[in-house]
């Protein structure tokens, strides 16, 4: 665990460039570990190359301890999202500039909801 | 007398140019714009003025990437069209514009090399004003002096390269090196075709533009390189274009500052540039701001005199503060940032 | 008893009494114990799930500041920076390191932003034009980040601590619901079992006793009735001899007669006293 010290990220561009302003990025040589975020062009990028960044950051790495994601793309991938129970690394659902933050649909959110039978 | 046979030649031109430059849009149009309250509202506002049914064939949610794509397209189509029409001085002249977005591309092309992009990929992000035949050819190129030997020496950029080449091997910090070396070489040479080209009014106009336009990056890029250890002063000196209000008087100070206060008290002496800092910080308006302002004051004063080239250039200026503009609006109304919407410059 | 056949399979002996009291009586302090670690924990739980929700909520402010930092960027250089962003990436800057935080003997692991000044990819971006404001996005977004990696240290304490919190309640209502009913069931048995075979006992030393009594009930008339008949075929012999002797003789008779009558009820109460002292031990045992 105290190898996880990375964030990792799926989301789009301009999401992106901020979190990569910001200093997340990590580019390295290492196979498997080239990057470690997934720029999202709507109308080029698949959903299975979502969900692949998206095992390939949760279950393969080991040196992520943060992923965040998009919600509009986590929506796309909701099923593996909600099924997704471990505790590292940890999932962040985060607003894009396109699409605002909606707590309703927020996987932990909704379990909260449920635990208080909301 | 230069105005006798300007239309000859120009005449056409300048008239389109100048329909163009009425088809700006005014403050009411822009008073319009920020009442808006989604972007179909402001699509529908933008469809009433010059750029028509720009959106029309677009369909799906609307972003203010893809407003701001569509307001370009437009731009391109204009400018496309001019250098068409034109001849002789005038395409030399266009042909010198857009060389700025040449280097832009050029240095992103490297950028991607370096990096190992697919080519199409970075050839889509390219300015396309600044598309010429042999960019795509830029990526077989992997260090700087076989780029120069087997690409460079064949595009217009040649010359702009002589002065940077350097037996440092190509990273990222350099591209934006070079980027601006190349930005200086490309100023000084505008700068010298302007004056041996042009004559008269319009020379005194463009000068005064290309002028500011060096000020504008000395300060920049001094403001920029603050506090910046891997940068010594004759590294800024070299980015420093030889000419402005700030030349050769100042550069030297100006490329030992540390201090952000001694910037100010440089640039205060010049006289047009003496408020750039004095409202700096509190009222909202950054530096960059301030820049914007001036420039769209320089360019509607050089829309006053006739029989000049100079027209295309503000209007090209003014345009991309208009498209500016328009997308802050987008991005406000995208984000319901209000407050800050009537932050854009009317020009 | 509910669950009469829900108890443990064990001989039901003095010593398996004691051993079940023992665990009954741990299971007790561990329900009391896991049921207040429970509830500690339960509350923490509720504070994160409340300061999750907020901070969510807060996160999609933060985020759209940062949003328009990144507009204001647009703006300024007049063109999408992303792209050479993304090129100039090498090395992070902005990193996390995990804590371990005690709640109720969970370890909780909490992020901790680590931002490594020296590195910094984006030195020059913007040089010609708005790198002011590059710099400005890039500290907004920083900040940004850093609400993210907060709020990713609760949400991680609380899918922890979800999981904790279950198993803890799940050994609580074991405790509760099976294991203690359960060895109170062994108990009550053995104890059941236990008086049955006092009673047992009880009844078998009566039976007995009244075995004993019989018996020699039966001798001593047996003895009578030989003596009787000895008297007389001593009569029947001595007819004839000594008529005065017969005087005293009836009167020893007599009082061979007597005596073992009196004899008798003395020996019955005898008999009762130990009965008595048998069943005073018996309600020893049943109340130890």
């Amino acid at each position: 665990m105290a190898k996880r010290s990375l964030l990792a990220a799926i989301a789009d561009e301009d999401s992106i460039t901020g979190l990569l302003l910001a200093g997340v990025g990590q580019v390295s040589n290492e196979p498997g570990k080239e990057t470690n975020f997934l720029t999202v062009v709507p109308g080029k990028t698949t959903v299975e190359q979502i969900e692949e960044a998206f095992e390939k950051f949760t279950s393969e790495r080991d040196d992520i301890a943060i992923l965040l994601i998009n919600q509009h793309l986590a929506d796309l991938i909701r099923y593996k999202v909600d099924n997704y129970t471990k505790a590292f690394p940890a999932i962040l659902e985060i607003p894009s500039k396109d699409h605002p933050y909606d707590p309703e649909k927020d996987s932990i959110l909704k379990k909260v909801r449920r635990l208080f039978g909301e | 007398m230069e105005g006798l046979f300007f239309n000859v030649n120009n005449g056409y031109l300048e008239g389109v140019v100048r329909g163009y430059k009425s088809g700006l849009l005014r403050s009411p149009q822009y008073v319009n714009l920020t009442q808006c309250e989604t972007l179909d509202d402001l699509k529908l506002q933008l469809s009433s003025t010059d750029y028509g049914n720009f959106l029309a064939s677009y369909s799906g949610p609307l972003s203010t990437s893809v407003i701001q794509q569509n307001l370009s397209k437009k731009l391109y189509q204009q400018f496309q069209y001019l250098k068409a029409h034109s001849s002789g001085t005038l395409t030399k002249f266009l042909d010198y514009i857009s060389y700025g977005y040449m280097i832009d591309n050029v240095s992103l092309m490297i950028t991607g090399t370096l990096h190992e992009r697919d080519r199409n990929e970075i050839l889509a992000k390219c300015h396309p004003l600044g598309m010429f035949d042999t960019l795509p050819t830029l990526s077989i190129a992997t260090d700087i002096e076989s780029l120069y030997n087997t690409v460079l020496i064949d595009t217009p950029l040649a010359a702009f390269f002589k002065n940077c080449l350097t037996p440092d091997d190509l990273d990222d910090l350099n591209i934006e090196i070079i980027r601006n070396k190349l930005y200086k070489n490309y100023l000084e040479a505008f700068i010298q075709f302007v004056s041996e080209e042009f004559g008269g009014p319009d020379r005194e106009i463009m000068l005064r533009l290309l002028n500011f336009e060096a000020d504008k990056r000395v300060i920049n890029i001094t403001l920029n390189t603050l506090g910046n250890p891997d940068f010594s002063s004759e590294d800024k000196l070299s980015l420093f274009p030889s000419y402005g209000k700030l030349y050769p008087t100042y550069h030297h100070e100006l490329s030992q500052i540390e201090e952000i206060e001694q910037l100010r008290a440089i640039v205060g002496t010049v006289e047009e540039y003496s408020e750039i800092f004095s409202e700096n910080g509190d009222s909202g308006k950054n530096l960059e701001d301030w820049f914007y302002l001036l420039e769209m004051k320089y360019c509607k004063n050089a829309f006053t005199q006739q029989f000049t080239l100079s027209t295309v250039w503000a209007w090209l200026r003014s345009k991309e503060q208009e498209i500016r503009n328009v997308t802050w609006i987008a991005e406000c109304i995208a984000q319901n940032q209000k407050n800050r919407i009537e932050s854009y410059i009317c020009v | 008893m509910s669950g009469a056949g829900n108890r443990e399979q064990v001989f039901p002996t003095r010593m398996t009494l004691g051993v079940m009291k023992g665990k009954l009586k741990g299971a007790q302090q561990g329900h009391s114990l896991l049921k207040r670690k429970s509830e500690a924990l339960t509350k923490r739980f509720r504070d994160i799930t409340q300061r999750i929700d907020e901070s969510k909520r807060k996160m999609g402010r933060v985020m759209q500041t940062a949003a328009f930092s990144l507009a204001e960027v647009q703006y300024a250089t007049g063109d999408n920076i992303g792209y050479q962003v993304q090129e100039l990436v090498q090395k992070a800057r902005f990193q996390v390191k995990a804590k371990q935080e005690n709640v109720s003997g969970v370890y909780l692991p909490t992020f901790d932003s680590h931002v490594n000044e020296e590195i910094n990819d984006f030195k020059l971006t913007g040089l010609g034009r708005g790198g002011q404001q590059v710099q400005k996005a890039k500290t907004v977004y920083t900040k940004a980040v850093e609400t993210l990696v907060e709020l990713a240290s609760l949400q991680t304490a609380f899918i922890i601590l979800d999981e904790v919190i279950k198993v803890t309640n799940r050994r609580v209502n074991a405790i509760e619901h099976v294991i203690i009913p359960r060895t109170e069931n062994t108990i009550g048995y053995i104890n059941s079992e236990l008086d049955e075979l006092d009673r047992e006992e009880f009844y078998r030393l009566k039976k007995v006793q009244e075995k004993k009594q019989e018996a020699a009930a039966e001798a001593d008339a047996e003895e009578l009735q030989k003596k009787l008949a000895q008297a007389q075929q001593e009569l029947q012999d001595g007819d004839a001899a000594a008529a005065k002797v017969l005087d005293a003789q009836a009167e020893t008779v007599e009082e061979t007669v007597e005596e073992p009558a009196q004899k008798e009820p003395k020996s019955a109460l005898d008999q009762d006293d130990e009965s008595g002292d048998v069943l005073q031990e018996n309600e020893d045992d049943v109340i130890f």
